[in-house]
């Protein structure tokens, strides 16, 4: 069972990049996603795609991670359909005010939705929590100075990656247990129905609450006090890194000359 | 050694007293189990152990450090390594060797001494070919091995161990038992909750909990041939012993105080060949 954004061990060579790097390369793609036109985007996502797929995510694991977010993205695509600024074209449903353009804006950001899912995807499956958390440690740094926590906010993220995926497990059993009982959702209205879920998220919430209190214990049993620690992570960049940042710095000026070229 | 004086505990300050009084010594490299029927104290005595819990009354001593004095907590939960019930609400890395280094972590060590320990602890666990595994994929047995792997990693002199046999497999079971006795035999302190009388008699001391005081003390031997003691608070006897018993309550001359499967096995093979 692999959950959304969990990381899978594998040996190719986006693994072997530091995390900095790839927590970089993130960061400038999503900026690069949400600014640049459609066209250059559409190939930027059949790229990440390609380099999904060449490095062990499957295309089933990209849709276990886009399945939670469908709702979103049906929302974003709707919004974009019905709410576009200038209706452009013929109307396609002439009384909701659904034109062409707006269909077409509908898709362009759900495409840009799903690039963002899948380069997150492809960092987060790829690099293992700890080397994750000690990028985003190495970045935050510079605000020690100004007396922010770090090392707290480092372990509060690790936490986070660890319990989220139980969480999920903790609500599907809740939910099998109360269909054990003759709660099967799906056969209700929708006031029966927001019951049962708020049953559910009691449930989900009180079994967290006794969990974190026997989890801050089992920290505590292991000499965790807030403050400095250390890491057995250990960054270093190396030259696959160097090639890494040449080859990725080539491509965002590709795209980014595309982008003036075609708009 | 592990010292607690007339320790007093109680969770609300108008409750019912969780520990009464109890007094005990545990020696270095000792094998202590403690019974007991549920609620009679074993886990509030095990959380004092390394500090978790600190006596409202009396001391404890975890080998000359007192644990009301803050600047020992330290120091006393590496040497006293606790594995809770359960594993899911105490692991807290995503993959295992992430988990198995967040002790280590903590006691400020440098990255390339905790990944020696990370591996080592690993290994003294057997699970090293578990260590990029993420937790969530992990059988409850294995789990179980990754929080002992990850108290491990602290280089403990002693481990509490909270009922790590329970909700598993017996094949599971017998796989964290036989880690356990390998610790033993390495010299580490064992001090283990269990409810099950089988892997009681495998101690060399027993020590039976009741309403918060220590109600006996002594080998399995001597534990299990108080059987109207036990009775009275519900402890059930080792199966051998029930057999046995209950050949005596038939009129065979057999002995009671017997623990174990072989010395059974002879008490009835004598008892084939006198017939």
């Amino acid at each position: 069972m692999y959950d959304t954004g969990t990381f899978i061990a594998g040996q190719s060579l986006i693994y072997k990049l530091d995390p900095r790097v790839k927590l970089a390369f993130t960061v400038t793609l999503s900026i690069f996603i949400l600014w640049a036109s459609p066209l250059p985007i559409l190939f930027l996502g059949v790229i990440l795609l390609l380099t999904a797929l060449t490095n062990g995510i499957t295309l089933r694991t990209v849709g276990q991670s886009v399945k939670p977010l469908l709702l979103f993205i049906i929302l974003i695509f709707l919004a974009h359909a019905l709410f576009a600024s200038e209706v452009e074209g013929a109307l396609f449903v002439s009384y909701l005010g659904i034109s062409l353009g707006g269909i077409q804006g509908g898709f362009i950001a759900v495409w840009r939705f799903l690039c963002l899912i899948v380069a997150a995807v492809l960092l987060t499956m790829t690099t293992a929590p700890s080397r994750l958390v000690a990028a985003i440690k190495y970045f935050l740094h510079p605000l020690k100075f100004l007396r922010v926590p770090v090392d707290d906010i480092a372990v509060m993220i690790t936490l986070a990656l660890r319990m989220m995926p139980a969480l999920l497990l903790q609500k599907k059993k809740i939910e099998k247990a109360q269909m054990a009982r003759g709660g099967e959702l799906r056969r209700f209205g929708l006031w029966v129905r927001a019951k049962y879920f708020l049953s559910l998220v009691l449930g989900v919430l009180l079994g967290t609450f006794r969990r974190a209190d026997e989890l801050a214990l089992a920290m505590e049993a292991r000499a965790y006090a807030r403050g400095e620690r250390t890491s057995a992570v250990e960054l270093k960049i190396r030259r696959v890194d160097y090639l890494a940042i040449l080859l990725f710095c080539l491509m965002i000026i590709i795209f980014m000359a595309l982008n003036l070229f075609l708009s | 050694m592990i010292s607690f004086k007339n320790v007093h505990y109680r969770y609300e300050p108008e409750g019912i007293e969780a520990l009464r009084g109890v007094s005990l010594e545990i020696n270095d490299h000792e094998h202590v189990v403690l019974i007991g029927p549920n609620g009679c104290g074993k886990t509030t005595f095990i959380q004092h152990l390394n500090a978790l819990l600190l006596p409202a009354v009396g001391s404890v001593t975890v080998d000359g450090l007192d644990t009301q004095q803050a600047h020992n907590h330290a120091k006393i939960r590496t040497l006293v390594g606790m594995v809770f019930q359960n594993p899911d609400n105490q692991i807290i890395g995503t993959t295992v060797e992430e988990d198995v280094a967040f002790g280590p972590e903590n006691l400020r060590l440098p990255p390339a001494e905790i990944r020696k320990r990370v591996t080592e602890a690993l290994d003294r666990a057997e699970i090293g070919d578990l260590s990029l595994r993420n937790i969530e994929n992990l059988s409850g047995g294995e789990k179980r091995l990754v929080a002992i792997a990850g108290v491990l990693a602290m280089r403990p002199r002693y481990i509490a161990f909270d009922e790590p046999t329970a909700f598993l497999d017996p094949a599971a079971a017998d796989r964290v038992l036989e880690i356990i006795d390998k610790l033993r035999q390495e010299g580490i302190g064992i001090i283990h909750i269990t409810h099950n009388m089988a892997q009681a008699v495998l101690a060399e001391r027993v020590v039976v909990m009741n309403r918060g005081i220590i109600f006996l003390d002594g080998t399995p031997r001597e534990i299990f041939g108080k059987v109207d003691e036990l009775q009275q608070i519900d402890i059930l006897l080792p199966q051998v012993t029930q057999i046995l018993i209950k050949l005596r309550k038939s009129g065979l001359p057999v002995c009671t105080d017997i623990v174990n499967v072989d010395e059974a096995v002879g008490q009835i093979q004598g008892l084939i060949k006198k017939a």
